[in-house]
Order: structure tokens, then sequence, then C-alpha cells
């Protein structure tokens, strides 16, 4: 929607330079549109532009996730939780699988990142390793194993 | 778990797994569930609003920092998830150098490998203590079966997962 708006209808920037904002996006430590939002926020307003932009794409998300956090509340109090554990829960719980699953279908490149799979698993499972730690050492390693391997 | 802890931990976690939201569920799950301060009910429904509201996947740390210390909480947390985005400034001046950079490539793909693991084990973890009857595995199995399978919208997905375990429960046939 993002790049139809700027690249297609409103010639804002070219498609190379969209698609370069967003492939840096993917790298920065906050999540991509975020990013992007800074970048282009940045571009077209300068420092009010990148608050305008991060406004308006956090706040609908942020009031509404509040609002439905004290509805839990409510409910909570409510005696509801009963049916909320035994319906909205293990939905929820199917989602945070499909997450894995869909991470793990645009992950795997080589078997190598089967194993780190296998390890991030095993350590957090059956050894109880903390997975900060675990991301942060499988970050170190893939360094290694991954970044002296020629871009495809 | 102070706030200031919190904000920490939060910040901390989105920075290593790049701002995604379902991988900050395995260490926050342990620092916040593992220790008492929050119910794992409270997580799970974190998570589960963070995934039908729109905006960003790590937004739903805003209903864990509001269930913990209300309003300042919420917006403590959200900021905390927002305002790293601020390093795509200089990113972008450095798009050039960056761009050759396979180190950075090999680090993101290592944290994401290992990332799917540690969901996976996270899904156990939680599932043990919530998977406690036929209902609710009726519920998880449906709702993945539509949102992986059927590539259900997860709103769409929830509700109906949701309301054939309300209605299992009501008409007490599990």
């Amino acid at each position: 929607v993002l790049e139809d708006e700027l690249v297609t209808r409103r010639h804002l920037v070219t498609r190379g330079e969209f698609l370069a904002i967003y492939g840096i996006g993917r790298i920065v430590p906050s999540g991509t549109m975020s990013a992007v939002a800074v970048a282009f926020g940045h571009r077209f307003g300068g420092q009010p532009g990148v608050v305008v932009a991060l406004l308006g794409l956090v706040l609908p998300g942020f009031l509404l996730t509040v609002a439905l956090t004290i509805a839990f509340d409510r409910l909570a109090q409510g005696g509801v939780l009963e049916t909320i554990r035994a319906t909205l829960l293990p939905g929820a719980l199917a989602l945070i699988a499909v997450a894995a699953l869909r991470l793990g279908r645009t992950a795997y490149q080589s078997p190598p990142d089967l194993g780190f799979a296998a390890l991030g698993f095993a350590g957090t499972l059956l050894l109880g390793v903390n997975p900060g730690l675990l991301l942060i050492a499988a970050g170190i390693a893939g360094i290694f194993l991954f970044g002296r391997e020629p871009r495809k | 778990v102070t706030l200031a802890e919190l904000t920490g931990l939060v910040l901390t976690f989105n920075v290593v797994t790049f701002g995604n939201g379902p991988v900050m569920v395995p260490p926050l799950q342990r620092h916040l569930v593992g220790t008492g301060a929050l119910s794992l009910d409270q997580f799970l429904y974190a998570f589960a609003v963070g995934r039908v509201t729109p905006g960003q996947a790590n937004l739903w740390v805003a209903s864990l920092g509001y269930m913990m210390f209300g309003w300042p909480g919420a917006v403590v947390l959200t900021a905390a998830v927002a305002v790293p985005a601020y390093t795509m400034l200089p990113l972008v001046a450095w798009y050039h150098r960056l761009k050759a950079e396979r180190r950075v490539a090999g680090f993101i793909r290592g944290v994401t490998s290992a990332s799917v693991g540690l969901i996976l084990a996270s899904t156990i973890q939680i599932g043990r203590d919530t998977l406690t009857g036929p209902v609710e595995w009726l519920v998880f199995l449906t709702a993945l079966a539509l949102v992986w399978w059927r590539r259900w919208n997860a709103i769409l997905a929830l509700a109906a997962a949701g309301g054939l375990g309300l209605a299992l429960r009501h008409l007490q046939l599990l």
C-alpha cells in the first residue's frame, strides 16, 4: 500500500529508492515498518515528520491494544476468565506456533539453519538456557558461519 | 520487576530480535511468567491482542505494559520498541557500505534460524499449562489449521476456534 501510494500514485520516490529504504528497514532493530516510517518521515518533514510518521503508524494499534487489555481486566474480574482460558488462549497459542512455522519457512536456506533452530529448541526446552543469551550467541555464530558466504 | 527493569528487558530483546514480535515471546515469557510478574493467561492474552490489532507485531508489549503498570507502562514500552527506529537515519546514510557487509546478514540469519526453535520450545512450554483438556486442544488445533493451512485472518480464526470451544463447553459435549 505504501509503495503504491509513494511510488506509483504520487511519484514522491523512485521504486529503487523505496526498495533500498525497505531493505535497510529490515535490519533496523525496531521492526521494518517503523524504520520505514522514520526514513520517509525524515525525508519529507525532518524531525517533526519523523514524529508524525511514527505516531501515525503506532497510535491506532496502541489505542486498540490498550482498550482490549482494559477489557481483559474487566472480564477477568467478572468471572469470564475460565471461558477465555478455554477458548481465546489456546487460539493465541496456535498463533505463536504458526509464527514459528512461518518464520521457519522464510528463514530456511540450507541445513545449518535447521541446526540453529534445533539448538535454539533444545537449549530452551531441555537445557533451560536464557533465550536472550541464546539469540545473541546464535547471531555471533551466524557471523562466522553465514557471514562469509557469497551473496546470492 | 520494576518499570525500568521491564523497559530494559523489552528494549534489549526488541533490539536483539530486530523488532520481531513473536521472537520476543520466549525471553519475555521466561522473565515475566517465569518470575510470577504476570500470569500465563495475561501473557497469552497480551500476545493475542497484539496479533488482532493493526500495526507492528511487537506492539503487543503495550498490553504487557498496561497489565503491569497501567498507562505509563503501555506508553513507555511502546516507546521502547518504536524509538530504536531512529537508527534508520544513520543507516540510510551508510547504506552503500552496509549493503556490502555480510556479517550483518550473517548475524540476522543466525538469530532468525535459532528463533524458530526458541518459539517452538515456548509453544510447548506454554502448551503444558494451557492445553489442559479436550476443548482447549480442539480450539488450539482448529486455530492452527485455519491460520496455517487455510490461511485465515487471525481475528477470524480466533473467533471461529473460540466460538467452537464456547459451543462445546456450553453443550458440555467434551
